[in-house]
């Protein structure tokens, strides 16, 4: 058999795995080939991606007149078939209906902030979901199986869901809370397969199909692909897959995007201008200084101690002259600190305090240690040394915006101010629930792509 | 927080999601051979689009970053191991027949527009073909069941329909051509 007739027949599996291996080295081998193989593998792919408007399509139009008056003249025995056809294709239109709305598997019970990339279930609350899949762009929604487990997923995710007892997680986290009625409830990953034994538990995959698992109550059995053992994980455990050899391999030229100006009068500072830096402090520092790290962590919890997490950013100003200062806004851009659950934190209020003049200045961002930090770690701040200037909130689920935020406070505190170097100090206000809880994340002057942290000031000319 | 920025950019992204979707889904289908991996790329190709979709620079062409995005995730893309796929499909292939795709790209479009026209013209029993084919997502052997035929009766009889296709679509491009 030549390889042109191989083409068609791999579109319905007709190939040995031989035939098929023979197939792709020709077609890379012989460019006319190629285009064939192309041109007929084009049509095949329309009608697989199109298949869904395949019955209105034909719904709209008759079939060509000719091949029908062929055969009502000559063939009349085909002609009773293709009545029969038409019933059959009515029969089975109804039963895939029908299958649909009886195939239900879970519902839909709650889409916070939602926005959905092209999913092919519905995504409206209370929508009953069949098995199909799930695109969470923005937001977090949560779904209730049939079987009682209830799932909620975090965005930016994929899940598709597969049965009342079964989900798969292509990428992004869920947070799963099963009951006794739903004990052996799955969730697949590319990589394991987690099996709940009565439990709450958390698992994330990232874009390379490597996952997580937390388990927050009771026990969950793990079956990773590349081991033939399952393994048991109790509350308070987690299993951290392999880690993905390169974060993005994307080919694409990464550029950072510009800090959109509020205005002519307005000059940005970042905290890579000058004498300025910025690095976040973690109680307990479990990992050493985290001057020069890319993401500048921030999370407040009761739950953990050694979690706690606050970012300062030191400002110079210098460049400002004697200016004077007229307005002031700080812009932070949230990034996803890849650790820690969404669901497990509710909207978050963050407090920017301003660190007063004659205090001590930690300036050694490469060595901070919260040990060495001083009052920076300070459960209540004094305020004496700490002005408590402005707040930001953070909803649950929301995308990794830009966050900018003024206050007068903030305004007054820097004219007032009479060094050129100001500190500003980041702290979460709001607790969580479990502390697998979201780490809060924001680009710090490292960062490769995202800008880093900017005070924009707005003076007024000298008269 | 900006004020609409985030907004508008993401009105922009599903105007223009909306626009392309066939045309991404197309070539998905034409570069993978399980329909089920090519559903969750295309799932995650929307979504890893929007993701990046700050660096997506306004009036340059779509499609082809789009395309560029969906071939990379077809090329790291992990199969959830308990599915066996058929087929295992070597990179150089997916490469050489994607570079093909780029560069037939105007045509292959124009013969998406043919193909509709020619796909209304098929009788009624090349329809219900096609549809337990695509549209019900039927194997070779259970299309054989249902309609009680063989196995290669069933193949010869789909292969002819999506050839009669492919030279509808071809004589119509030569005709709208000249």
């Amino acid at each position: 058999m030549n390889h042109r007739e191989y083409i068609d027949r791999s579109f319905d599996g007709q190939l040995s795995p031989g035939e098929w291996d023979a197939l792709q080295a020709a077609v890379i081998a012989d460019p006319d080939l190629r285009r064939e193989y192309v041109e007929r593998r084009w049509v095949h792919a329309l009608l697989e991606s199109g298949s869904e408007a395949l019955p209105s399509l034909f719904a709209g139009a008759s079939p060509a007149p000719a091949a029908r008056a062929a055969r009502a003249t000559s063939r009349p025995l085909l002609r009773l078939s293709a009545a029969a056809a038409v019933v059959f294709f009515c029969a089975t239109l109804f039963l895939v209906l029908d299958r649909r709305t009886d195939t239900t598997v879970a519902t839909l019970i709650e889409a916070q902030d939602c926005r959905w990339a092209g999913s092919d279930l519905p995504t409206v609350e209370g929508a009953g979901l069949a098995p199909g899949t799930l695109a969470l762009m923005e937001g977090m929604a949560t779904i209730r199986f049939k079987s009682g487990a209830t799932v909620t997923l975090e965005a930016p995710g994929v899940l598709v869901v597969e049965s009342a007892m079964k989900c798969r997680l292509i990428e992004g986290s869920v947070v799963a809370d099963v009951p006794e009625s739903a004990h052996g409830f799955t969730i697949d990953t590319p990589k394991m397969e987690v099996i709940d034994l009565g439990t709450r538990f958390g698992v994330t995959t990232t874009p390379l199909g490597n996952s997580n698992v937390f388990v927050f109550e009771g026990e969950v059995k793990v079956k990773e692909n590349a081991s033939p053992v399952a393994k048991h994980l109790f509350a308070g455990h987690s299993l951290v897959g392999a880690t993905d050899p390169q974060p993005d391999q994307d080919q694409e030229v990464r550029r950072s995007e510009p800090l959109p100006s509020p205005g002519d009068d307005w000059t940005p500072i970042s905290t890579a201008v000058g004498r300025g830096g910025d690095t976040y402090i973690r109680r307990g520092d479990a990992h050493g200084p985290t001057g020069g790290h890319p993401l500048l962590m921030v999370k407040h919890t009761d739950l953990a101690d050694n979690n706690v997490r606050r970012a300062l950013l030191t400002f110079d100003r210098s460049t400002l002259g004697s200016a004077r200062i007229r307005d002031a806004r700080l812009a932070l851009k949230m990034e996803s600190s890849g650790l820690g659950f969404s669901s497990l934190v509710p909207d978050s209020r963050f407090a920017i305090y301003g660190i007063t003049a004659g205090s001590p200045v930690f300036r050694d961002e490469v060595s901070l240690l919260w040990k060495n930090a001083g009052p920076l770690g300070d459960a209540s701040l004094s305020e004496s040394m700490f002005r408590r200037l402005a707040t930001f909130e953070i909803r649950k689920g929301s995308p990794n915006g830009l966050i900018e935020t003024r206050s007068d406070a903030l305004t007054e505190f820097l004219q007032s101010h009479p060094d050129e170097i100001v500190s500003l100090l980041i702290v979460r206000e709001t607790g969580e629930s479990d502390k697998q809880g979201l780490v809060h994340a924001f680009a710090s002057k490292e960062h490769p792509t995202s800008p880093a942290p900017t005070l924009w000031i707005q003076t007024a000319p000298l008269e | 927080m900006a004020d609409n920025g985030p907004d508008q950019a993401a009105e922009n992204y599903l105007q223009l999601l909306n626009q392309h979707e066939r045309a991404l889904s197309a070539y998905v289908y034409a570069l993978v051979n399980d329909r089920h991996d090519a559903e969750d790329i295309i799932q995650s190709c929307k979504l890893t689009m929007w993701k990046q979709f700050a660096r997506f620079e306004a009036g340059s062409h779509f499609v082809a970053w789009a395309r560029r995005i969906a071939l990379h995730q077809i090329l790291n893309y992990r199969r959830s191991a308990r599915r066996k796929p058929l087929y295992s499909t070597d990179p150089a292939f997916i490469e050489a027949v994607a570079a093909e795709i780029d560069r037939e790209g105007e045509t292959l479009s124009a013969r998406s527009e043919a193909l509709q026209e020619c796909l209304r013209q098929l009788p009624e029993n090349q329809r219900r073909l096609v549809l337990l084919r695509y549209y019900e997502d039927h194997d070779i052997s259970l299309i054989a069941q249902e309609t009680e035929r063989t196995e290669a009766a069933v193949y010869k009889l789909l292969s002819r329909v999506r050839s009669a296709l492919n030279d509808c679509v071809t004589a119509r491009l030569s005709a709208s051509a000249t």
